[in-house]
């Protein structure tokens, strides 16, 4: 597991406390009763504040499951490769 | 602190046992991010605490405040911004910014603060509240160029301020210091005007953790520190008094040696607000009287008790010291410009903060000065502050005068002219009640210490009596020196709650009374909700004394009893009030 991925982990288990590792791979705004939209900006706001991104409101709605914050990561973080920075 | 590291701490577990702390955020945006900062900050200054912020509706900062229901409530925490002014100062609304429209925006903000000034003065009476006015930059909204301050906005600017003065004018307010804002959050850096337009949050990551700060740092009100210990050679002044002499000493811009001007101007402003202020310096106690003759000195002999000047350890002065002040060594700074006698200090008293005097460094003399406005400012200023330092040096005569009395103890008190005064404590909080409440340790029956909040509701109870006790005699006046609570039925007085300042001990003023309670509660019998703590020596030997053994949990006391045990009294009765 890479850096970023535990980085990003981090940022879902302080907005989703009580989750596993593993719970957090697998959540999207189809999760039942955890991502709401006030959880959904705090997530931004706590990611962007991570990783000193700026990420565009346009591209926010898509940016709705783990695995799409860890692509979006993978491509806007300069010098990480398939997320390994 | 990372808006991350905040959620953590909002969620950190907390036991089931745990006292609740019930804030209400009140302000006119999303609290969002705000709210998770304030309770990170607040569980960090409370970590024993289960913090709950509860906020109102959002986009009606009046109408949140004038529906709070301050019973179910520790704090009431309101951030003005200035769309709350008026909502075309916000940039979520596209209200208009014609410059014709600027005398109805000035008339809506006039209007809006002298309803923002009714609503939390009248919350204020019933719940501690914090107050941080507007802090983000105003829009661009104004016809001046930004260089230039334009009428409007400087109208607006005093509208604000000028709310702002009558709150914190209030003795149940307290206003966040926009000039300790400024320092921690610089202006250009406040505003996400993305944030604020897709999420209705104003503020950016970092001023949103400022304003948790500030706002939780007045929330706690921690108890500032009571006495500060200085050095005078190249500390109250400039120069080695024993080989300068008094003449040369200095402490004056001619000489570049006004830092030591200042320092002295610095403390002689703590004394005047009720720090006490001693001496403790290697020299001799003829030439430092007679430096203290110098009229252009700013701080006056007057201003300080005690001079320890010998040529013994700084340790063994300021442990004298603390003595007299009769208060702990954690209650207290020392400065000296020597490191060797800060050592020796600090190693003699490890709890005490110990300070270099940097006699030539001028940025971090100004550093010093404010960090001990830090550690002793005050929220408010009691009557009692200004003649703290007066009343311990008549305690100390109190004392020296029974060391070398020659007639009984009794003819002593007599003839000490003692006057206790009686009265219910003010219903608007009663300050320094309340501080003697959070403070006293010696003479305090139970240790119990009162939130703010349980304070003010205790005041509030018709059920509940709440005595103050003053004394004066002819050594001098003492302030306000005890507190008795509690409650009565039946003919029984529980008393719940009793403290009594160590300066008042050994003049029959706690058997005074108890007489009073039993007189003027009329009462048979008086229960005490006693409990042995750490410090409570003195209360112990008192009611061990008046029992006839070892006090337990709930010390029951009959009239018969108490008549029996009691000693004369010679003191005037004032100011009676049937609780």
């Amino acid at each position: 597991m890479s850096d970023q991925e535990n980085r990003l982990i981090g940022c879902f288990a302080s907005v989703f406390p009580g989750l596993s590792a593993e719970e957090i791979r697998g959540t999207s705004a189809q999760s039942e009763g955890i991502w709401d939209s006030l959880s959904a900006v705090t997530l931004a706001a706590v990611i962007q504040e991570e990783f000193n991104l700026d990420i565009d409101p346009e591209i926010l709605p898509e940016l709705n499951s783990f695995e799409s914050f860890r692509s979006y990561l993978t491509r806007m973080i300069p010098g990480t490769v398939n997320g390994k920075s | 602190m990372k808006l991350i590291e905040a959620l953590k701490l909002a969620r950190r577990p907390v036991p089931e046992t745990a006292r609740e702390t019930k804030i209400f955020l009140a302000c006119g945006f999303t609290p969002l991010h705000l709210q998770a900062f304030l309770t990170a900050e607040m569980c960090m200054r409370m970590p024993e605490n289960r913090i709950t912020i509860n906020t109102g509706l959002f986009g009606d900062l009046c109408g949140s405040i004038e529906r709070i229901d301050p019973n179910g409530i520790d704090f009431l925490a309101v951030v003005v911004e200035w769309g709350d002014f008026d909502s075309r100062l916000a940039l979520r609304t596209l209200g208009g910014w014609l410059p014709s429209r600027m005398g109805d925006i000035l008339e809506s903000a006039t209007r809006t603060a002298a309803r923002l000034k009714s609503g939390l003065t009248a919350a204020s009476h019933s719940v501690p509240t914090i107050v941080c006015m507007p802090t983000l930059p105003l829009p661009p909204m104004f016809s001046c160029s930004p260089a230039q301050a334009g009428a409007a906005e400087t109208q607006l600017r005093h509208i604000a301020a000028s709310l702002a003065v009558c709150l914190s004018q209030e003795s149940g307010i307290r206003v966040v210091n926009g000039q300790a804002l400024d320092e921690a959050s610089p202006l250009d850096g406040r505003y996400d005007l993305k944030s604020d337009v897709l999420t209705g949050f104003p503020y950016t990551l970092p001023h949103a953790s400022a304003i948790g700060e500030a706002l939780s740092t007045l929330i706690q009100n921690r108890p500032s520190k009571k006495g500060l210990i200085t050095d005078l050679d190249d500390t109250l002044w400039s120069g080695i008094l024993g080989e300068v002499g008094m003449e040369r000493i200095s402490w004056h811009l001619d000489a570049h040696t006004q830092m030591h001007g200042l320092y002295q101007q610095f403390l002689a402003s703590l004394s005047g607000a009720g720090v006490l202020i001693g001496v403790a310096s290697k020299n001799d106690s003829a030439v430092v009287e007679q430096a203290f003759t110098r009229s252009d000195l700013l701080l006056s002999k007057n201003d300080v008790f005690p001079f320890e000047v010998h040529w013994s350890r700084k340790s063994e002065s300021v442990e004298r010291i603390l003595k007299a002040w009769n208060i702990g060594a954690d209650s207290v700074v020392f400065i000296d410009d020597s490191p060797m006698e800060v050592a020796e200090v600090k190693a003699a008293f490890p709890e005490m903060e110990c300070l270099v005097f940097p006699k030539n460094d001028y940025d971090e003399f100004w550093k010093l000065l404010k960090h001990l406005r830090e550690v002793f400012g005050k929220s408010m200023l009691t009557a009692d502050d200004a003649i703290r330092l007066r009343s311990i040096r008549d305690t100390s005569a109190w004392r020296d005068a029974i060391q070398s009395r020659k007639n009984s103890y009794d003819d002593f008190l007599k003839a000490a002219e003692a006057c206790v005064f009686f009265e219910s404590a003010r219903p608007d909080g009663d300050a320094r009640a309340f501080e003697l409440l959070n403070k006293t340790n010696q003479f305090n029956l139970n240790g119990k210490r009162f939130s703010e909040s349980e304070w003010r509701s205790f005041l509030k109870d018709p059920a509940t009596f709440v005595l103050t006790v003053s004394y004066q005699d002819k050594f001098g006046s003492l302030g306000k020196i005890a507190v008795i609570l509690g409650r009565t039925s039946g003919g029984v007085a529980h008393v719940s709650g009793w403290v009594m300042s160590c300066r008042a001990f050994s003049r029959r003023i706690e058997h005074q009374c108890l007489k009073y309670l039993f007189e003027t509660l009329e009462a048979d019998e008086i229960t005490l909700d006693y409990q042995l703590t750490p410090r409570n020596g003195p209360l112990q030997e008192f009611l061990t004394e008046l029992l006839g053994e070892t006090p337990g949990e709930i010390v029951r006391l009959s009239k018969e009893q108490f008549a029996s045990k009691l000693p004369p009294l010679f003191h005037r009765l004032e100011g009676i009030v049937h609780v």
